[in-house]
């Protein structure tokens, strides 16, 4: 495929996605070039580059001062990493039996799968929350059942999402393989770690990036469970900044620069297990 | 003598930070919901300055947290305390949302609240009072007949579920009509004041609708709340304006109707934004603060917002811009025959509650009191108070010259405000808001009646 | 075939077990909760209720009878068609371009998925002022080219669409990185077998990528069918409860809206029910219409 051909066809496909690519950047700076600018400023001027007396690094000073902001990231990586690592395991073995074994209440548990991607957490959460204060897990002065008590709830509420992307992904695999492993003695379990796994890397890294994103994204839960100054994670910490004198957007946009440094990091990173050949070896099997 | 205090709060922290990560509060009275409220600790108050030299760590939930105007004066107080007493305190505060009601409510229904919490006392509070899980302030002062003794009891809100009082208020709110006096001027509109009527209203609206600006400021789609209130007030008064109509028919509930019926005709005769049912508030609080829109009813918090919009750091105050802060004022809402322009909304609508949980504890009895008795003394309440309301019988002196402009000028209505009444919104809470609230948009354009909308209300409300 | 491989039932339980255990805990077991709520008398989140409906099944001949949901369904429906054919069409097609170009994969790869990582808040904000009315974005570029008249984007008229659009546009990524995903498990090989054959990339994609991604692209329907029944937060800060005048609520932000906003905590879970039902029998009927092939 080493054919360098640049065609008008090619050209014109360039255009394209270049196009969408800048429809997405743009967002992304215009958080950027407002988090430099007082709060008051944004509404009117927010498209303008923040130069000369609009320039200002207030928002960061007062992000960085009032707020710790490193322990935060500490608990909010701690948080969805735990979270997206116990997801990916559990998803994967559930979904790899729920596309090859036939049984009989398959179709049944499809359908609870597909209905826990729908449970809304505010109708969800506050049983949960009664659950954990019984266990003695929420609302305590410990860190780690603090972190927890966060961890359990949210695995459940990716857990649907990552066996239904898992299942379709899954389900694409050409079954020959499993079938030469199986005749050379392998049993299902081995099948699932040495054929289906490094088959679909690049499926599981998706299904770990969406965890992560939206552990690390969740408010809701995280404001529930986290009420200690120094238990709290990034996102949750950066959220109290509207108050009845009216949101500081540039507070805002600072805490948006904050908190998705580390997703876009996380993604670059995890983009490489994504990104074709890096399965190649693996398919001999 | 300060090496000797740091060193005990060393210790305590210490103490504390073992007692976080090791026991997990095994020093809890047993059952709290159990416990008679006649169960006195007698050594608290037989002893109570040994009790108070054994360090308490006590949970404290506050609304001052993130971008509150009074959280930093919130964590220099506490942190007083804490230097003052050996105690912790531990912060559990969030900004006041519905996810934060929901969360202090939850904990009350699991028994796992803090032991003290600054909470609203409207109907918000209602599930946990019903409850019985907070202490009344003369259950305390049965047995602290000082606490809360700096406060008049008169202003006091008393709870919506028994009428006795629970929670001792430290700053509270008025609501009025800022005004944009540059407008006015080139409008040829005179300052309105105390004798402001509605009918005079509507002239100088017009007047500067024909000078080629908009009237209002309001998101009608969004937040009526100010509007509804006031234009309520306008038809029931100070003496009735606290009773939710029985019907719509009855006297009362008609007064609702002609209030809401006045929105509509404002509406219909242009004075908000053309598009006041799309805009969201900071949209039709920008066009206030570019010069676009005249008046703007809203709460004392606004104060602060309109300031910080002045500057062009909205965390330094030095570099406010005095002259454009110049051209902002605030004066009374517009009157009637029942109510003066001067008669505002307002009070104190949130306090200090000791949770019955703590009260029970006796190692936590006595520090909850004194935590309170500070947060809510002579000293603390004027710092949080500024220029909005208080309880404390001796209104403290100020100092003008720490006060900017507008803050003066707040002062200085307030000043001449003839009466202070509680919004009816807050205990026609809920659901039964529904129809006049979002509704009001249905409303003044004519797809719903008022009249209807009320009884729709009206029928939730006494349903509950 | 594969009968003979997954034929002892026996593992089924260890692979099975620990998901649906953690599902069941934490989702469904809440989830009952919330279908007895729905039946109760409760006006604040998180308090137990006051007692049962009068009528037990009264927010059920609620839910029929107010004309809100209506309208919330119709948008709805416009939404689920939007998302499938905006949201998954579009990134099928950005997906089957980027898997077709020598260089700059990775790069584009990066950059679709920035809108998924901003927070809807921010989102939100930023479209609010693209659209605001008075010197919004878009009103002065059309200023610039000569109108006069200032168009009220949220305005009854409009407001559909201008919430729409910054929904589509904001999950294309999503759906992007998961087909891409899908491409890539594909291995080359097929596709050198292919152009040995003498197969036109077109043909390439034809007969060889898009029969092979079918299972993706239908798992991608049914998140975005579903995922239009229960969205709310970039909705919600654009067009909080349902403005103007409620035309714009989705079945989610009216959940939402009655549960955190109206305090009618029964009533809001009754709508939740009603949107995991549809949300069930909804993506059942796509993978009828997919008709999933098994291997």
């Amino acid at each position: 495929m080493k054919k360098k051909k640049i065609s008008i066809g090619m050209i014109f496909v360039y255009l394209l996605l270049i196009f969408w690519a800048m429809t997405t950047i743009y967002p992304l700076l215009w958080v950027f070039q407002n988090s430099f600018k007082a709060k008051n400023k944004i509404l009117e001027n927010s498209f303008a580059l923040p130069t000369g007396a609009l320039f200002t690094t207030a928002n960061y000073r007062k992000a960085f001062r009032d707020l710790n902001i490193f322990r935060a990231y500490k608990n909010s990586l701690f948080i969805s990493t735990m979270v997206c690592i116990i997801v990916i395991i559990l998803a994967g073995l559930a979904s790899f039996a729920l596309v090859r074994y036939s049984f009989k209440l398959k179709g049944l548990l499809q359908t609870i799968v597909i209905a826990g991607m729908m449970f809304p957490v505010f109708a969800t959460i506050i049983p949960v929350h009664r659950m954990e204060v019984l266990w003695g897990l929420a609302n305590t002065g410990s860190w780690l059942k603090s972190m927890l008590s966060v961890i359990l709830p949210q695995v459940a509420g990716n857990l649907s999402f990552a066996i239904v992307v898992l299942s379709g992904y899954i389900k694409g695999l050409p079954i020959e393989l499993e079938e030469s492993a199986f005749l050379e003695g392998c049993t299902p379990f081995q099948i699932f770690t040495k054929i289906v796994v490094p088959l679909t890397k690049p499926s599981f890294a998706t299904v770990t990036i969406f965890s992560f994103l939206w552990s690390y994204n969740d408010l809701f839960t995280q404001m529930f469970f986290l009420r200690r100054e120094e238990f709290k994670g990034i996102t949750t910490l950066l959220n109290n900044i509207t108050s009845r004198e009216g949101t500081d957007y540039g507070l805002m946009a600072a805490a948006v620069t904050l908190v998705v440094i580390p997703m876009v990091i996380v993604y670059i990173f995890l983009q490489k297990y994504i990104i074709k050949g890096m399965t190649a070896g693996a398919v001999k099997g | 003598m300060k090496k000797l205090t740091a060193a005990a709060l060393a210790c305590t922290m210490a103490v504390s930070l073992v007692a976080c990560s090791s026991a997990p509060k095994e020093t809890k009275a047993p059952e709290t919901t159990a416990a008679p409220a006649e169960t006195k600790a007698p050594e608290t108050t037989a002893a109570p300055t040994e009790a108070a030299k054994a360090a308490v760590e006590l949970e404290v939930v506050t609304t001052f947290a993130g971008n509150d105007q009074n959280s930093q004066n919130y964590k220099d107080a506490y942190k007083a305390w804490e230097e003052k007493t050996g105690n912790t305190v531990v912060d559990m505060s969030a900004t006041s949302d519905e996810t934060f009601k929901t969360r202090v409510i939850t904990d009350f229904e699991t028994n796992s609240e803090p032991d003290v919490l600054f909470f609203f006392n409207g109907a918000d509070a209602n599930p946990f009072i019903e409850a019985g899980k907070v202490m009344s302030i003369d259950d305390i002062r049965a047995e602290y007949p000082e606490y809360a003794g700096n406060m008049d009891d008169g202003r006091i809100a008393p709870s919506l579920v028994d009428g006795k009082k629970y929670a001792v208020p430290v700053n509270g709110f008025w609501e009025a009509m800022f005004v944009n006096t540059a407008i006015l001027e080139e409008a040829g509109v005179e300052m309105p004041g105390p004798d402001y009527t509605w009918d005079a209203f509507k002239a100088d609206c017009q007047k500067i609708k024909d000078a080629g600006y908009t009237p209002i400021a309001a998101a009608l789609g969004n937040i009526p709340h100010y509007w509804w209130e006031f234009c309520i007030f306008n038809h029931t008064g100070p003496e009735k304006h606290l009773n939710v109509p029985e019907t719509a028919d009855d006297e009362l509930g008609q007064a609702w109707v002609d209030g809401i019926n006045d929105i509509k005709e404002l509406y219909e005769l242009g004075y908000f934004p053309e598009n006041t049912l799309s805009a969201l508030d900071e949209e039709t609080f920008n066009m206030f603060m570019e010069g676009k829109a005249a008046f703007l009813i809203d709460g004392s918090w606004k104060v602060g917002g309109i300031v910080a919009a002045c500057q062009t750091d909205a965390e330094d105050p030095s570099t406010l811009d005095a002259e454009k802060l110049a051209d902002y004022d605030v004066t009374y809402v517009p009157g009637s025959d029942v109510r003066k322009a001067s008669d505002l909304v307002g009070g104190l609508s949130m306090g200090y509650y000791i949770t019955k949980k703590a009260w029970d504890d006796p190692a936590k009895r006595e520090a909850a009191v004194d935590f309170v008795t500070h947060m809510t003394s002579d000293e603390v309440v004027p710092v949080f108070a500024q220029h909005t309301a208080s309880a404390l019988k001796n209104s403290p002196k100020v100092d003008e010259s720490v006060f900017n402009e507008l803050q003066v000028k707040s002062m200085a209505m307030m000043a001449g405000c003839t009466s202070l009444t509680g919004a009816v919104q807050d205990i026609f809470n809920g659901d039964c808001r529904v129809s006049t609230f979002d509704g009001m948009g249905d409303i003044v354009s004519g797809d719903v009646d008022a009249a209807d909308a009320v009884a729709e209300g009206l029928e939730i409300y006494h349903n509950q | 075939m594969s009968a003979n491989i997954y034929k002892n039932k026996k593992p089924l339980f260890f692979f099975l077990f620990p998901a649906f255990f953690f599902i069941g805990l934490f989702l469904y077991y809440p989830f009952f909760q919330n279908i007895i709520n729905s039946f109760q008398h409760i006006k604040v989140l998180g308090s137990g209720g006051n007692g049962w409906n009068e009528p037990w099944y009264e927010n059920y001949v609620k839910l029929f009878t107010d004309p809100v949901v209506r309208i919330s369904l119709i948008n709805t429906l416009k939404m689920i068609l939007v998302t499938i054919f905006g949201q998954v069409g579009i990134a099928l097609f950005l997906a089957l371009l980027v898997d077709n170009i020598p260089w700059g994969g990775s790069l584009f790869r990066t950059v679709y998925f920035f809108p998924i990582v901003i927070s809807a808040t921010a989102l939100g904000l930023l479209f609010n002022l693209v659209f605001l009315y008075d010197k919004g974005m878009i009103n002065q570029i059309l200023e610039m080219f000569g109108r006069t008249e200032l168009i009220d984007w949220k305005g009854k008229g409009l407001a559909l669409f201008t919430m729409m659009l910054p929904v589509m546009w904001q999950y294309v990524g999503f759906y992007f990185v998961i087909i891409i995903t899908g491409l890539n498990n594909i291995s080359g090989e097929l596709y050198e077998v292919a152009s040995i054959d003498g197969a036109t990339k077109l043909q390439r994609v034809r007969y060889i990528t898009l029969p092979l991604v079918r299972n993706v692209v239908c798992t991608c329907v049914v998140l975005a069918v579903t995922g239009a029944l229960k969205v709310f937060d970039l909705p919600w800060t654009m067009f909080p409860k349902g403005i103007p005048t409620k035309s714009t609520f989705l079945t989610g932000t009216y959940m939402y809206y009655q549960t955190m906003e109206a305090k009618n905590i029964d009533y809001g879970s009754t709508l939740a029910l009603m949107i995991v039902i549809l949300g069930v029998v909804l993506s059942k009927v796509v993978n009828m219409v997919f008709h999933e092939k098994e291997y």
